[in-house]
């Protein structure tokens, strides 16, 4: 028999506190689709996600329903496209893209992801012309997602590849400069890219994975802002010790119900399950927001001293807790601070209480890294560059995953706003150190090696 | 061996459960089941029991009742029917639906009528009425066993339905999402 107090607070956090499940995302392998006839490749990859995919959003959504919690997106990850299309030109790859973006809306998923290179170590020819590609195929399609890992522990730091992002986030920026730069909005880049991360802009289906994966992202930020206010209430004497324990206690329920759904849908679909990825994950609501827990922790806004400490707090309790919950635990797992996408942080920015060093510190700390953050619209490609060559270095020197979503808004300044729209969110534009030069230091090009900590063998 | 099921009602009060118990022990009484409950101040206890022998139900009845009657507690005592030969159950999925809404009269009886239609058998019931238009203030959860083969869009469609008439806030979900939340 459940007690009254376990359904009512269940409920709770259900309605007034945005428990959902952020994301149920199929990943797809098309290693097998690959050819060298466009047309053939075209249409075997559209065959092969439409045959997957086809119901996907109506199963999550019945499961949803029964279940009383929201799915709240559905998307696709596929094996990366510089891979399966490796024998294709750049101009060719836009239109792979355009295909990518024609099944994920016929299947009525908001994104897909899994437009892709590997480049680490170097960059082959299907990865070079990915990388061309990744411009125009961002401008000029709506769902498709790309990424590209530039750095490992294991590799080091490939700063040609760097440098060539620096110019294609540039280039998606001038493409899309009437909706300031969204196209950069699309693009991660990466150190250590795990290969079955749900979220979007970095999902895409690892070498290693199967021919098809669910993979779940939980995400909560509201429950545990919540959780923490409603123990203060009741006692305010609680030390860090003490919260730390209720954030574990929360992540649990959090993650149980991720693992729930994601179990169901996959059983549901006859795929496998793959991971549920332990983040917390903003949206642009109120009460929803990764920023508002610095504040429920006594700091005065996300940014401001102690930041780092209470993000390292939150973020490891969040881990405990998940993976006591679920023993297939994987992707991102941690607390995400995507600057426009999270109402509260991105009014830190405006008040002037976060900028660029600051995110870059605690992106030691947490899960992903820069993210959603928007610059002057004169950042240069070596500027662009050299902010994820620093952001890619903490990355590889800590064992972990790091990464960079960052957009140059064309034709607008330090302080002006920018919007990108729904879960994008808006930001102000945060000002960069020397951002309008030219960066010998990036120029010079080649691998800065993989530091000592990659000889573990 | 005779079994009963006793019931006991009264106000509630530290040591009802001790009587009873004690009593049943001077009777050579065997408790095989307990369950109790108060709503508001009111206890309800429900005992199945086996009885030796050589020991009537009436003069079980009889001492029950002259222990209890000083406690202001009143007792019923039945016999225990026979189990009728297994009947093969339908297989069920397990819900609850938790309604919030301004007090009225027939709001049980308007959400259980719903639960009956679609076979749906409940296994636990939790209502709160403290009156007024609160919504905080006027709780039912039904815990339901409802047939796998039953079309669950229907039943959320007409519970939500009923729940519109009766100016009910309802929420209804499949138990598992609360054990997985709630037990370890």
């Amino acid at each position: 028999m459940l007690t009254q107090r376990e359904i009512l607070s269940t409920l709770e956090m259900l309605k007034n506190e945005n428990l959902d499940v952020r994301t149920v995302t199929l990943g797809v392998n098309l290693l097998d689709c690959a050819s060298h006839d466009l047309d053939r490749l075209k249409d075997k990859i559209h065959t092969r996600i439409s045959h997957l995919a086809h119901n996907l959003v109506s199963v999550c959504d019945q499961i949803g329903q029964k279940y009383g919690i929201p799915v709240v997106n559905k998307r696709i990850a596929v094996s990366p496209i510089a891979v399966v299309g490796a024998s294709m030109s750049s101009s060719q790859l836009v239109d792979v893209a355009r295909v990518l973006d024609a099944v994920a809306a016929e299947v009525n998923v908001d994104f897909i992801g899994g437009f892709t290179a590997l480049v680490e170590k170097g960059v082959a020819r299907g990865d070079h012309a990915l990388i061309e590609a990744i411009p125009e195929a961002l401008a000029n399609t709506e769902r498709v997602c790309a990424s590209v890992n530039v750095a490992s522990t294991k590799a080091g730091i490939n700063m040609d590849a760097i440098l060539l992002m620096g110019k294609a986030i540039k280039k998606a920026a001038d493409l899309s400069a009437k909706a300031d730069g969204i196209a950069c909005a699309k693009l991660c880049v990466f150190a250590n890219i795990p290969q079955d991360i749900p979220f979007m802009a970095g999902a895409y289906l690892g070498i290693g994975e199967a021919d098809a994966v669910i993979n779940v992202g939980v995400s909560g930020p509201g429950v545990v802002k919540n959780a923490i206010d409603r123990a203060f209430e009741s006692d305010a004497k609680l030390d860090l010790g003490q919260i730390s324990e209720l954030i574990k206690k929360t992540a649990y329920k959090v993650t149980r119900v991720g693992e729930l759904i994601g179990q169901e849908v996959a059983n549901r679909l006859n795929i496998k399950f793959g991971v549920v990825d332990l983040s917390l994950a903003p949206t642009p609501n109120v009460g929803d927001s990764v920023g508002e827990i610095f504040q429920s922790l006594g700091l005065l806004s996300i940014g401001v001293p102690g930041t780092t400490a209470a993000l390292a707090l939150i973020n490891d309790a969040v881990k405990k807790g998940g993976a006591f919950a679920s023993s297939r635990v994987g992707g991102l797992s941690g607390a995400f601070i995507p600057v426009s996408e999270d109402l509260n942080i991105s009014e830190a920015a405006r008040k002037g209480h976060i900028g660029l060093e600051k995110l870059e510190a605690i992106t030691a700390v947490c899960s992903v890294g820069l993210d959603m953050i928007a610059l002057p619209g004169d950042t240069t490609e070596d500027t662009l560059a050299a902010i994820i060559a620093d952001e890619m270095a903490i990355g590889v020197i800590n064992n972990k995953t790091t990464a960079t979503r960052l957009i140059p808004v064309p034709g607008k300044k330090a302080g002006d706003k920018a919007y990108f729209g729904g879960l994008l969110g808006q930001s102000t534009i945060i000002p960069v150190n020397n951002g309008r030069n030219l960066n010998p230091f990036v120029r010079h090009g080649g691998l800065i090696p993989a530091p000592i900590q990659s000889l573990t063998n | 061996m005779n079994k009963v099921i006793i019931s006991i009602l009264g106000h509630d009060r530290p040591g009802i459960v001790a009587a009873v118990s004690r009593v049943l022990f001077e009777q050579n009484c065997n408790i095989e089941n307990v369950s109790q409950t108060t709503l508001q101040f009111e206890f309800a206890g429900i005992f199945i029991v086996s009885m030796p022998a050589d020991l009537s139900r009436q003069s079980l009845h009889q001492s029950l009742k002259e222990q209890m009657a000083p406690l202001g507690l009143e007792v019923h005592i039945t016999p225990l029917k026979p189990i009728p030969a297994p009947v093969s159950l339908p297989e069920c999925e397990s819900y609850i639906i938790t309604t919030k809404g301004p007090d009225r009269k027939g709001l049980v009886a308007g959400i259980s009528e719903v639960i009956a239609k679609f076979e749906g058998n409940i296994t636990n019931l939790q209502a709160v009425f403290k009156g007024g238009d609160d919504p905080g203030d006027n709780i039912m959860i039904y815990e339901i066993d409802v047939p796998a083969q039953i079309d669950q869009q229907a039943l959320y469609q007409a519970l939500r339905r009923r729940a519109k008439e009766l100016k009910l806030e309802i929420d209804i979900q499949h138990r598992n999402i609360f054990e997985a939340i709630h037990r370890i």
